[in-house]
């Protein structure tokens, strides 16, 4: 079992193929995430994403595609070990669901498996966004620190 | 700076800010400004000893400190450390909220393209 989502949703002016495409082939990828980007967009097909100079701070990521059905859906896993087969616990799972919107198309992403990785950080955030209650006392005070204190990364 | 998930996030930190008893703790001790375990006890449906064990596990991450009082310890917030949990979980989401934009952009990009390109 998987825990932690962060949701997000949102129309874009350009038909589902198209749209489809950005969010797969590697060649649009790198143009909106890593650096680089070297997999095959079809299921089970592994490979890997740069970020930056992997000699110099950078990184190089795992990455496996999980599904990959045009123009619905494609979903990935990434941040597992090298030379680990991708499953839930080991890493990230990605989503882009898309729908036909009029001239367009609804673009829902979601990602899951923050349970190794501070998901609290991912459902902390989203109810920090929405103002939702619980944290009755604990958001409002977080509001303005961030707003005034400069936090060393 | 990469947008790389796992090295935005302190897993340290967000699993001892992850658990209800803690969060509920870190919220009594920004309320009254400070507490015991004693003090924080009285005001949660769990053990003094319980209360000890999560302010333990705050401490190691710097999210609390505490000063010596009597023959417990007073506890409270630290105030960057909490910012800069808070700047971790603002992270996690405007960066995916940063790639949606340049997904939007490329696609409404190109779509422009195939529409101009059908018009001639």
């Amino acid at each position: 079992m998987e825990y932690g989502t962060i949701e997000r949703e949102l129309y874009i002016d350009a038909t589902p193929e198209i749209v489809f495409d950005v969010v797969s082939s590697p060649e649009h990828v790198k143009q909106w995430w890593p650096d680089d980007a070297h997999y095959e967009p079809v299921a089970g097909s592994t490979g890997t994403i740069r970020f930056g100079d992997p000699e110099n701070g950078g990184g190089i990521e795992t990455f496996t595609v999980v599904d990959a059905r045009p123009p619905r859906t494609f979903s990935f896993r990434w941040t597992h070990p090298a030379g680990e087969v991708a499953a839930p616990g080991n890493s990230l799972l990605v989503t882009f669901e898309l729908t036909a919107s009029g001239a367009g198309t609804t673009l829902r992403m979601t990602e899951t498996g923050f349970r190794e990785m501070g998901w609290e950080a991912a459902v902390l955030e989203h109810q920090y966004q929405d103002h939702v209650s619980g944290w009755d006392y604990f958001l409002p005070r977080l509001v303005p620190y961030v707003a005034t204190l400069s936090v060393p990364s | 700076m990469s947008t790389a998930l796992g090295e935005q996030v302190d897993d340290d930190l967000w699993s001892a800010i992850g658990d209800p008893t803690r969060r509920r703790l870190l919220d009594l001790l920004l309320i009254d400004g400070h507490g015991t375990a004693t003090t924080l006890g009285q005001q949660l449906p769990v053990t003094r000893q319980a209360v000890a064990k999560h302010l333990g596990v705050l401490d190691r991450v710097g999210l609390v400190w505490s000063t010596p009082a009597g023959r417990e310890k007073r506890y409270q917030v630290d105030d960057a450390q909490l910012a800069r949990a808070a700047s971790q979980l603002a992270a996690v989401g405007s960066a995916w909220d940063a790639r949606l934009d340049r997904i939007k952009r490329i696609a409404e990009t190109i779509q422009r393209t195939h529409r101009d390109t059908k018009q001639t």
